[in-house]
């Protein structure tokens, strides 16, 4: 692959706050063209967040975004679409808009976002649901689809704008074996086919060993450890090492210590 | 005593960021609708009408039913009163008076409410939960332009459209038991009913029913995005929408009221 060697996306110093509780505290990844990023982290660290953070969707308490050169976070509302143009996301829930067909999900950025003949729009439409295996299901509503039809739907829809970066939100979490591994492929085929920058949050250790060429773990609102999987393995931190290793946190019967967490999460 | 303070303290926060909130939602709408299309950022017609069937077409069985009933009742009840006076006639006047100025709007707007304010809160904060809003976000779309402006025009539409419907049977209620119950003929009926009522009530009914419009409208939408958790959510907020939109229907009915007949007079 020939890409250029620079940064999609810079994330400087992001600190997000949801009321008082600060999820995360000062995070700088840089992302870059043309890599998948997997996060890592427990539940409830804010890897959503963070990933939510990096498309736009919530405004940080402090820090930037730069998305390809552009300071993503202090643009005007309109300069932010052009931006988006080039993103596409999947979500935890595959959110298709359920009274639309599948075929419409999909024709929908196009619809809105470029002047094409509707004849042409329908056969993108097509290529782009052959693309995930669901060639043959424009006419259906998302209702009858399965959990991973849904969301290889999720992931044609992200791909219709032939975006630069694409965000995926737990793409294999509830799905069987099978079927979190189609999707594996198809997270690589946009990287290998089209160039496609990924940040890929999962939990899934077999997809990460498959599809990471870099991993960031995240742990109490910091990055831990940035690099290639073995690297971050290499890595001393507790937490780490925990993760890996997949051992329980002993579980605190002290009631008095548990109510602490709660109320004050550091 | 200082928990009473806390208390009205929170309330009016609550209220202040709520009336906060609404305003920044009117102004994007009004943006949407009266300035971006002219730059080439279009409106969603489609949407805006089929919007405008579900919200005026399809109301119509049910609010002329009720209307139909009420406007019956309404002469059944009052010709018990105005026969000791041997009054009967000014049944028609009663009956007309009170559709097009208060109750045609009214009950209009309160069926409505419960049919289609609920649902825009419900619609809206089923998508929020499912995070199709931020699906709509990511794709550089605006949900104000796309799910806000053709629900808001359609209501603002529909809206009065069915009011007239509402007052036309409602008055037609009256006239059935007129006729049938005491005997008034349909010509006697028809002249009473059309020296009773001036212009201005049936303006005054329009504009408000315009005005209900807009409260049904804000409420759902606003309750929608203020939806969060799941499912349960969204019943929560769908149960406030209808009863926070009741509320301000009648207060706005109040307010009118006063300006246009008390304070005009
Ligand atoms: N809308 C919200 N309001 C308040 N707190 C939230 C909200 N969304 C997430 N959180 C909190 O932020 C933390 C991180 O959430 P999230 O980013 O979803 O974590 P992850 O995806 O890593 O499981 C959690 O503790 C969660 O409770
Ligand atoms: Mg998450």
């Amino acid at each position: 692959m020939n890409t250029p060697p620079d940064n999609i996306i810079q994330v400087k110093d992001l600190i997000v706050k949801y009321g008082n509780h600060t999820v995360l505290n000062g995070i700088n990844i840089d992302v870059k063209r043309g890599e998948i990023l997997v996060i890592l982290g427990g539940s409830g660290s804010g890897k959503s967040t963070l990933l939510r953070n990096m498309a736009g969707l919530m405004r940080p308490h402090a820090g930037h975004v730069i998305i390809d050169q552009q300071n993503f976070t202090a643009m005007s509302h309109f300069d932010r679409i052009e931006v988006r143009k080039t993103m596409g996301m999947c979500f935890q829930s595959s959110a298709l808009f359920n009274s639309m067909t599948i075929g419409d999900n999909v024709a929908m950025p196009l619809r809105e976002h470029t002047k094409l003949e509707e004849s042409t729009i329908q056969i993108m439409t097509r290529i782009k649901l052959e693309q995930v295996g669901l060639g043959g299901c424009e006419n259906h509503m998302p209702d009858e689809l399965s959990g991973g039809m849904k969301k290889r739907a999720g992931l044609a829809r992200a791909m219709a704008m032939d975006p630069k970066i694409i965000f995926y939100d737990e793409p294999s979490a509830g799905l069987d074996p099978i079927v979190a591994a189609e999707i594996d492929t198809l997270i690589l085929d946009m990287q290998h086919a089209f160039g496609v920058s990924s940040i890929v949050v999962t939990h899934e250790m077999e997809s990460v060993k498959l599809i990471a060429d870099r991993v960031c773990m995240l742990h109490k609102g910091k990055v831990i450890a940035l690099g290639t999987l073995d690297e971050v393995q290499e890595t001393d931190h507790p937490f780490v090492q925990q993760f890996f290793a997949r051992k329980p946190n002993p579980i605190d019967h002290n009631k008095e210590n548990v109510l602490e967490s709660l109320t004050n999460p550091e | 005593m200082s928990y009473a303070l806390g208390y009205i303290g929170r309330v009016t926060l609550n209220s202040l960021y709520a009336s906060t909130s609404v305003c920044v939602l009117m102004v994007d709408t009004i943006n949407w609708i009266f300035i971006h299309p002219f730059r080439g950022k279009g409106l969603r017609i489609k949407s805006t009408v089929e919007h405008f069937v579900e919200f005026g077409v399809r109301s119509v069985p049910i609010v002329a039913m009720i209307c139909f009933l009420v406007g019956v009742i309404i002469a059944m009840q009052s010709a018990y009163t105005l026969a000791k006076f041997g009054a009967s006639i000014l049944i028609a006047d009663l009956v007309s008076i009170s559709a097009l100025r208060e109750l045609a709007p009214l009950m209009t707007a309160i069926i409505i409410t419960g049919r289609n304010g609920s649902a825009i809160t419900a619609e809206i904060g089923s998508m929020k939960v499912a995070e199709e809003l931020d699906a709509l976000k990511v794709m550089g779309l605006n949900t104000t332009k796309y799910l806000v402006v053709p629900k808001f025009l359609a209501m603002l539409l529909a809206l009065p459209c069915v009011t007239l419907i509402a007052m036309l049977v409602m008055i037609f209620g009256g006239f059935l038991v007129g006729v049938f119950s005491l005997n008034i003929t349909p010509e006697a009926y028809f002249e009473e009913t059309a020296q009773a009522l001036v212009n201005k009530d049936l303006i005054s009914g329009l504009v408000k029913s315009f005005f209900f419009a807009l409260v049904i409208c804000w409420v759902g939408v606003y309750r929608g995005f203020q939806v969060t958790g799941g499912a349960e959510g969204v019943g929560k907020e769908t149960t406030a929408s209808v009863v926070t939109s009741i509320k301000l229907i009648i207060v706005v009915d109040l307010i009118w009221t006063f300006l246009f007949f008390k304070a005009a007079s």
